[in-house]
């Protein structure tokens, strides 16, 4: 077998191979041979037909097989002598043969995998935000927590802001009652914005059991395009009217948070403690993105086209899956893989480089990094000992953490030599809320 | 006999493990032939097409099978079957003119 082989470009390779056809024919008789003894051809008892028909039969069939494991096994078995990283798959193509009757070509085109050269990170700068978790933030955590556990309690006044009302209503626009119109024992919380501002307002200031008619304008922009910018009246029957009751920050409520004995300071511990993990995860996150970012700044890398395919299509893969899950028709959707495209090419350049930061740099995942990390995830469950041991059953499950280890492993590295840029950040910020 | 005639005689060779032993054999060929086909017209068939010589001709009228389709009886069709044996030497090639 002889293999030459074409630099093409950067990435791009061709190796040119020759295979003897004597081999390529010896095995195609020795199969033919072997399939002889059982074939079974109209005119012959199983078994029984000459190696001439069984050939006259098959003969096309098995030779394209044969070639086909010998492209594949000659172009692996090239690849391996001269060392070469293939990405993604190779595409095989005969090549004309002039002449030449012992021996059959066909061209390879490959990708290898790039050099990576990670670039200088000393005196590069990374962001590190930092944010301190204070009483206030705790205050704030335990103020949303009571909302969440708003009870509601009926009430005979005029219903205010912050009430939740229970109404029967019917909408009709030039006295005839549309569709979605109208609805009975219809519960909305005033003053959140559920509603329109107009039908909102009609219905501040009323009383259980009172029928009123109210005037609303739909807005010119309202989703319902058969009622936008059109006038309707309601007819309005309160059922109820409730107040809502903050639950206080009591006992009671201690205990519906699951501390057992209600200690409010306890509570408020264990309100700090998970705020502070979930602070400890964003600020992680955020810093791992920041060294990201600085790995692929600092350097220059060209990606193979196939890998960048094969992740592609792996994303529209998963997005379709997500997509799926949600209950959306996935079938009739496109997935123009452009949309793909940039996020891709990011993901396999981090890959490639983080391979390489790791093997040059010995930040291999050590086990007992991996058990802290499983431990620290166990920590929020309630029985953190089954967690351990469920990520511990199988070796893909260690996967995960194993993975984030390195990649904690590869900030860590990162960090200790770019320049650090401390960064206050506010909680909320943080957050991604404004609550 | 006229050559429209000839090109009717010879409907599709038989491949059997009888006809491959007789081909190594006695250097037979073995024909399915039109039912009315003539030993002479056979002889002159496959002189024309295959450009061989041929030594001789047997024929047989192999008799259809009767077939049974629950209660009613059904008869296959009677065909001819010739051996053509040709003159030492002289070869068909079938697998070649079975592929044309």
């Amino acid at each position: 077998m002889q293999a030459q082989l074409e630099t093409l470009s950067n990435l791009e390779r061709r190796m040119n191979i020759a295979l003897p056809m004597a081999a390529i024919d010896a095995q195609v008789t020795e199969r033919l041979k072997n399939m002889a003894r059982k074939a079974k051809i109209q005119g012959f008892r199983p078994g029984k037909a000459p190696l001439k028909i069984v050939e006259m039969n098959y003969g096309a069939q098995v030779r394209e097989e044969v070639l086909g494991e010998q492209v594949q096994q000659g172009f692996y078995k090239a690849v391996s002598e001269q060392k070469l990283r293939v990405a993604g798959y190779p595409r095989f193509e005969p090549v004309a043969n002039e002449g030449d009757k012992d021996s059959f070509k066909f061209a390879a085109s490959f990708e290898v995998y790039p050099e990576v050269k990670v670039g200088e990170l000393v005196g590069k700068e990374v962001e590190k935000p930092v944010v301190v978790v204070t009483e206030a933030e705790i205050d704030k955590t335990i103020d949303i927590l009571r909302k969440q556990r708003t009870r509601y309690e009926r009430v005979e006044r005029e219903a205010a802001t912050g009430d939740r009302v229970i109404i029967d209503f019917k909408g009709s626009i030039d006295g005839v009652l549309f569709d979605g119109g109208s609805a009975e024992n219809f519960p909305f919380v005033l003053g959140q914005g559920q509603m329109l501002a107009d039908f909102e307002a009609g219905v501040t200031g009323m009383k259980e059991d009172e029928v009123k008619n109210i005037t609303v304008v739909f807005p010119e922009d309202y989703h319902g395009k058969d009622v936008a910018g059109k006038t309707a009246v309601f007819e309005i029957t309160v059922k109820n009217v409730a107040a809502a009751t903050l639950p206080e920050v009591n006992e009671e409520f201690a205990k519906l948070l699951g501390i057992a004995d209600g200690d409010i300071e306890k509570m408020r511990a264990e309100i700090k403690k998970n705020v502070e993990r979930e602070v400890k995860r964003r600020l992680q996150a955020s810093i791992k993105e920041n060294v990201m970012q600085a790995l692929l700044d600092v350097t220059e890398i060209e990606l193979p086209k196939a890998l960048v395919q094969l992740e592609v299509g792996r994303l529209i893969e998963q997005a379709r899956r997500d997509m799926e899950s949600r209950g959306l028709k996935v079938k009739e959707m496109p997935f123009p893989p452009e949309l793909f495209q940039q996020q891709a090419e990011r993901r396999v350049a981090l890959g490639l480089i983080l391979a390489e930061v790791v093997a040059e740099n010995k930040l291999e995942a050590k086990p007992e990094q991996i058990k802290a990390m499983i431990e620290e995830f166990a920590e929020s469950y309630e029985h953190p000992e089954e967690v351990v041991q469920w990520y511990y059953a199988s070796p893909e499950r260690i996967e995960g953490p194993t993975s984030m280890v390195l990649e904690d492993n590869v900030v860590e590295f990162v960090l200790g030599k770019a320049n650090v840029v401390e960064k206050e950040m506010s909680f909320d910020a943080l957050m991604g809320n404004n609550a | 006999m006229n050559q429209e005639r000839l090109l009717q005689v010879i409907l599709a060779p038989v491949v059997s493990e009888k006809s491959t032993l007789v081909s190594e054999k006695n250097q037979q060929v073995v024909f399915r032939v039109a039912s009315d086909a003539t030993k002479p017209e056979i002889k002159a068939a496959v002189e024309m097409l295959f450009n061989v010589k041929v030594d001789g001709v047997s024929t047989v009228n192999v008799k259809g099978k009767v077939k049974r389709f629950g209660r009613t009886f059904g008869r296959r069709k009677d065909w001819k079957k010739a051996y053509v044996s040709l003159v030492a030497g002289q070869e068909i090639d079938l697998t070649a003119t079975a592929a044309e």
